[in-house]
């Protein structure tokens, strides 16, 4: 049971670098237009 | 300004179309590959010389006929990006098909100075970035409309809210955490859990909580505070009364080591955060496209000097200068006509299609349309004062409704002392009966519980889901605000010119031989009549045949020779058009500005939906009672000023109507704003649309009734929402102050009740479905 005071912040971590990840893509506008690219890669 | 629609929406299977005009598909004589127009024919070789002729296999439909866009392309607001490059947003009308939106782009992409274009099928927004030192948006622009789509500036390019995106995200991020966190530590009720592994799991819950707290939920805040400082109580105070007592108490549990209710915390400012969004979502398109106006004023003017013409832009045009106009160009200023002659259409003002014509000695007025002709003006009135902004400005200012209190708000005062009320109550009693301890506890439950996250989401919600729904049929609101006032709405009063009508004569009697000689003639020719022609014998597949020696003569008519005659096309009195050969055949073609297709459907309907529909013009009794007799409307009111219209508006609000407006013009602008809804026709004056409440989108009379739908069918939802959404408040509330709800319980209710709120909203385009099949 004792492992779990370091997989605690092993979860946490992890899961902040996710949220880092989302954050950046929001930054880069990935998330600007939902309706578009699955309209686009048909025409590529 | 509505253009004939031209029939290029025939289908394609091949590369090459027999006897059609390869790039727009109208039926043309002669050779395969030849074009009906010098518009197509650039726009074919534009495609071509781009490598892009894959587009002619792949496109479903065949493009639009190629028109000359003006705008203010200077007034587009133009992001210089650290790069160098600029960047800004246009809106694109007529693209189509998905081909459409590839080969523009592509093309786009090709144009030596753009380092990245982007075109979007769903919303017809491009992006375009470029490097200012080779190109313009002007000439950009012009390139698209040389393909045959029709870009326009957009005047306040809103960027996608990312703020928003990010709080939800930190939100969504925290909440899930805490909530696994917090089931581990209810599983811990029931088995046994160390001591120390419990505080381990509060203080990392209130470590995750704390950015929700403090940061994702600071719009609510925000809201709250404002409100607060304007003397209103709104809804988002009773929600930040909530977050702080939930996060209060989170801190205080923490410390002395008992469970808190911080997952509830997270998981509610997530919801709401998600709520905003969609809301904001749905506002932000339909207010983006309200504001894409076809700027009537063109950028730049000829001016003549000492040695000649020189193009300057607008703003740099003084009094007294002379300006060089062309037919089909847009007067850059208010003026005094010193030379020339030709007809202009006011539509745009007067909101009648009729051509006037002018000569020397007349004066014309700044965004009005030369015909043909050719003239020069000396500039009287620039910028600011000519009369289309001076206009354009007063209604902007008589069209300031200020914002309605929503339900919720209206609810929240009362909302919040009730609660209040309780929760003291609440101490009050428990601490009688059972001492401090418990009392705090059981009133916290009692705040929490009553935090209205459901009631505050089911407005909202709701009325994006009926702005979406209207969006989708045609009609885009500027606020959700303006789609629930609809529903009061029992009065509706109808513009007749390019509002009930299309706006541009159409062809009601003509034989195809007549027809096929007259469009002949008026091939190239960008007069609305002649445009109605070619339309029409486009329509009737009539191949176009090609006229030589074709001469046109400013207000008099067109002439030219085709099939070994002389033939001369003028102008036959009112509503028709008299084609005349050297042989001594006189032929007639009568033309009319008919009802909408779906005008007569429409009034239908709203005679259904228990509305009383008026017809109010500035035109001739006679006319008017004749459309509103072919689209079954009972009253008309015939030869209105722009005042006229506007104090009939406030007349009938005075009697008590609620009175919605449906016009295009600029003189339609005082009624629309006076009216208690406008809508504008979104190919009608920009001063028009900028004073409504919402636009058509399309070329039709439908989207308004879809509205009216909408809009009950949000208000039933909005209602529904908030009886179960009061019910569950107030069945929470009752389990709290009787002690019976923990932490774990507010755990499960509060996504709940959002949930079914959520639920509520998502049906409001069903209902609008359902009514729509039960009154056709």
């Amino acid at each position: 049971m004792d492992g779990i005071i370091f997989l605690l912040p092993v979860a946490l971590l992890l899961g902040a670098i996710f949220a880092g990840l989302f954050l950046y893509a929001v930054d880069r506008g990935q998330f600007d237009d939902l309706d578009d690219p699955p309209e686009r890669i048909l025409h590529d | 300004m509505s253009a004939p629609t031209i029939p290029g929406t025939a289908s394609v299977s091949s590369a090459v179309l027999h006897g059609r005009c390869p790039h727009c598909g109208t039926a043309v004589e002669g050779a395969d590959d030849a074009f009906c127009c010098h518009g197509c024919e650039i726009a074919a070789a534009i495609i071509r010389g781009a490598g892009l002729e894959r587009y002619y296999q792949e496109r479903e439909l065949c493009a639009p006929r190629p028109e000359p866009v003006s705008g203010a392309w200077d007034r587009v607001p133009v992001e210089q990006r650290e790069d160098g490059c600029s960047e800004a947003r246009l809106v694109v009308d007529g693209l189509r098909c998905a081909s459409c939106v590839w080969v523009t782009e592509r093309v786009l992409e090709q144009t030596p100075g753009v380092t990245a274009a982007t075109v979007s099928y769903a919303t017809g927004r491009a992006t375009l970035v470029w490097n200012p030192s080779i190109t313009t948006l002007g000439a950009l622009a012009r390139r698209i409309a040389a393909l045959g789509y029709r870009p326009r500036p957009l005047t306040e390019a809103a960027k996608p809210d990312r703020d928003l995106a990010l709080r939800l995200g930190v939100a969504l991020f925290a909440s899930m955490n805490i909530m696994l966190l917090a089931a581990s530590v209810y599983a811990g009720w029931w088995s046994t859990m160390e001591p120390r592994y419990a505080a381990l799991f509060h203080w990392t819950s209130l470590a995750l909580a704390t950015p929700v707290a403090l940061w994702c939920a600071a719009p609510f805040f925000a809201g709250a505070w404002s409100g607060l400082r304007h003397r209103q109580l709104q809804m988002d105070l009773p929600i930040a009364l909530g977050i702080s007592i939930l996060y209060g108490h989170g801190l205080i549990a923490t410390l002395r080591g008992e469970d808190s209710y911080l997952d509830s915390l997270a998981m509610l400012v997530a919801l709401l955060l998600a709520g905003r969004m969609l809301e904001a979502r749905g506002r932000r398109r339909a207010a983006e496209a309200a504001v894409a106006l076809a700027a009537s004023v063109p950028p730049t003017a000829r001016r003549e000097t000492a040695t000649g013409l020189e193009t300057v832009p607008v703003d740099q045009l003084r009094h007294d200068d002379r300006i060089d106009v062309g037919a089909g160009d847009e007067f850059a200023a208010d003026g005094l006509v010193t030379e020339g002659s030709g007809q202009v259409r006011m539509a745009l003002l007067t909101g009648e299609t009729d051509p006037v014509p002018v000569a020397p000695g007349d004066r014309v007025v700044a965004g009005a349309l030369l015909l043909d002709g050719a003239l020069t003006v000396r500039v009287e009135a620039v910028g600011e004062e000519t009369l289309v902004h001076r206009m354009a400005q007063g209604l902007e200012a008589a069209a300031d409704r200020g914002v309605e209190p929503t339900a919720g708000d209206r609810i929240a005062p009362w909302f919040t002392a009730i609660t209040l009320a309780v929760g003291a109550l609440t101490f009050g009693g428990w601490i009688l009966a059972s001492g401090l301890q418990p009392a705090i506890a059981r009133t916290v439950a009692v705040l929490v519980v009553a935090c209205p996250c459901a009631l505050a989401l089911s407005q909202p919600l709701a009325a994006a889901a009926g702005l979406g729904a209207t969006a989708r049929r045609g009609l885009l609101f500027r606020s959700a605000d303006a789609l629930l006032r609809l529903r009061r709405i029992d009065l509706v009063a109808i513009d007749k010119t390019g509002t009930l009508t299309g706006g541009a004569p159409r062809v009601v009697e003509a034989d195809d031989a007549t027809l096929r000689i007259a469009a002949g003639l008026e091939r190239y020719s960008n007069h609305p009549i002649g445009r109605a022609i070619v339309a029409e014998a486009a329509r009737r597949e009539i191949p176009l045949p090609r006229a030589t020696e074709v001469r046109e003569v400013a207000g008099a008519g067109v002439s030219g020779q085709l099939d070994g005659q002389t033939w001369e096309l003028r102008s036959g009195g009112p509503g028709s058009v008299r084609l005349r050969s050297t042989g001594g055949e006189e032929r007639t073609i009568r033309l009319a500005d008919e009802a909408r297709a779906d005008a007569a459907g429409t009034v239908a309907a709203l005679h259904g939906l228990g509305l009383k529909v008026v017809l109010l013009t500035g035109d001739h009794a006679v006319i008017a009672e004749r459309l509103a007799s072919a689209t079954g409307i009972r009253e008309t009111i015939a030869r209105m000023d722009p005042a006229a219209k506007a104090d009939w508006v406030r007349a009938r609000q005075a009697e008590g109507h609620h009175v919605l407006f449906a016009g295009d013009g600029l003189n339609d602008g005082p009624a629309l704003a006076a009216a208690d809804v406008g809508i504008a026709m979104g190919h009608g004056a920009a001063s028009s649309v900028l004073v409504a409440d919402g636009v058509v989108s399309s070329d039709a009379l439908g989207p308004i009734l879809a509205g009216l739908r909408a809009s009950r069918a949000s208000h039933r939802v909005i209602g529904s929402n908030q009886r179960r959404s009061l019910v569950y408040n107030a069945l929470a509330v009752g389990a709290a102050v009787a002690g019976l709800v923990n932490p774990l319980v507010a755990a499960v209710l509060m996504p709940l009740s959002s949930g079914m709120v959520i639920w509520g909203a998502s049906r409001v385009e069903t209902l609008v479905r359902k009514e729509e099949t039960w009154t056709g």
